[in-house]
């Protein structure tokens, strides 16, 4: 494994947050190493200056891309943290469709819904699964279900919809994964019916949101923890900005937007946080 | 960790040879004269190892036992023996999930190799279990503290803003706004 000089752990740490967002100290050294050296090796290089100067150079961002696949993979789980998908199905979603629901009958009842840093796609098909299981036939609504992400590997995995059994197992009952999911080649892929009612594309929460347009629910959970205070702010304003006046926002069950984003204020349900705009 | 060992052999001689060996080594080991026995013992009790011959009499062959032995908790792990001709046959039984295969005569250094790699394999995998279950009590505790916090603190904040609306109006006269700010203040 390639060793990183302190001169090296800085150059590198301010070239993630350029590309990234992701804000890592020198207490990270070596979750680097660990992570790049093996993207090093492959370029031929030597160092971490010398792979940063050819990732500097490469028009196409290969290197680029792979730096961010190898660092901003974390941990992700189906119903990880059951809270919001509780609060989802008994609270968010019933209020949200009592507002929406138009007045003529031949029209259908819009839900929009962002996942924010949707990885491998555990999270946007736990959110699938309770609309489905919720609303019945979902012909019915105007579902739009996003699931976005800064890794290219993340959202071709999540495109595809298809994890091993250590991706699965955690998290995922017995019921759900056999009604739900078709083995096949020791992998378990996600059915057609949840598959069709979510798109995936690649975003970096740093750049501006647009396109976007406007959303009933974010979900932004565990990811701006690895961002600085000022890019935390940044964030959570351009979210207030693209949530409609009466959206739900859903973060990380240990992260907080106290002296984050004054634009938004918590309310609780049961034992779960989400909040909405003052 | 002393590892639970369950030998399937038709063979008295070899299933003899294995508990030897094996209980000198500290291992826990039970034997079984076929698969059927062996199916028997993995219903009543829980084996770390499964070491079983491809081929014996009755309905149940190794394979089987294997498959049986996975049903009932895919983390234990399974050795096949075979004859040096039946490889084939051992490589389908890894395919199924067994975790290695050793060829007659048995030879016991290698064994017991194979053994000590399974154990640091499963302390790994209870370690990485333990640090989950420490990690998912102190996240969720983590939670509720924060969820207090934030709502405390917003709650605070309202609070402020309202007294803040109070001292701005220029209207009242200051007795009154002080009225109205320990009212706020004693909700």
């Amino acid at each position: 494994m390639i060793k990183i000089t302190p001169e090296e752990l800085k150059i590198i740490t301010g070239y993630i947050h350029d590309i990234s967002g992701i804000h890592l100290d020198a207490s990270k050294k070596y979750l680097l190493e660990t992570r790049l050296s093996v993207i090093a090796e492959e370029h031929g290089c030597t160092s971490y200056r010398e792979l940063y100067n050819k990732a500097k150079r490469d028009p196409r961002k290969v290197i680029e891309k792979q730096i961010i696949d190898a660092i901003s993979t974390n941990e992700t789980l189906f119903f990880r943290d059951n809270g919001p998908f509780e609060l989802l199905r008994h609270k968010i979603l019933p209020e949200l469709i009592d507002a929406r629901t138009p007045k003529s009958p031949r029209l259908k009842t819009p839900i929009r819904i962002w996942s924010a840093a949707a990885s491998t796609g555990q999270e946007v098909y736990s959110i699938a699964i309770v609309l489905k299981e919720l609303l019945g036939d979902t012909s019915k609504y105007n579902i739009k279900l996003l699931g976005t992400d800064i890794s290219d590997a993340a959202i071709r995995q999540a495109s595809i919809g298809k994890y091993n059994k250590f991706e699965i197992e955690r998290g995922l009952p017995r019921d759900k994964l056999n009604k739900y999911f078709t083995l096949s080649g020791g992998f378990w892929k996600i059915k057609d019916e949840i598959r069709i009612m979510a798109n995936f594309r690649k975003l970096n929460l740093m750049l501006p949101f647009a396109g976007l347009g406007k959303f009933d629910i974010v979900f932004c959970r565990n990811v701006a923890i690895y961002f600085t205070l000022e890019d935390r702010k940044k964030l959570f304003n351009k979210i207030a900005d693209i949530l409609e006046p009466d959206g739900y926002l859903i973060i990380g069950s240990t992260e907080s937007l106290t002296g984050v984003c004054p634009r938004f204020t918590p309310k609780r349900h049961l034992r779960s946080i989400y909040y909405q705009l003052k | 960790m002393c590892m639970s060992i369950l030998i399937a052999d038709d063979d008295p001689v070899i299933r003899r040879l294995f508990e030897k060996r094996l209980l000198d080594k500290g291992y826990d080991v039970q034997v079984a004269i076929d698969g059927v026995e062996a199916a028997g013992k993995l219903a009543s009790s829980h084996f770390d190892v499964v070491i079983t011959d491809l081929v014996m009499p009755g309905d149940v062959g190794g394979i089987e036992l294997l498959q049986i032995a996975k049903d009932r908790d895919p983390l234990t792990e399974v050795i096949v023996i075979t004859a040096h001709s039946s490889i084939d046959t051992a490589v389908d039984a890894m395919k199924k999930g067994a975790v290695d295969y050793l060829e007659k005569p048995i030879n016991f250094d290698e064994l017991f190799l194979r053994l000590e790699k399974i154990a640091q394999l499963k302390s790994l995998v209870r370690n990485a279990d333990d640090l989950r279950n420490a990690m998912d009590i102190t996240e969720s505790s983590a939670a509720q503290t924060i969820q207090n916090l934030e709502i405390t603190a917003a709650d605070l904040q309202l609070k402020l803003d309202n007294i803040d609306k109070i001292l701005k109006t220029n209207s009242l006269p200051d007795d009154v706004k002080v009225k109205q700010v320990r009212n706020i203040l004693d909700t």
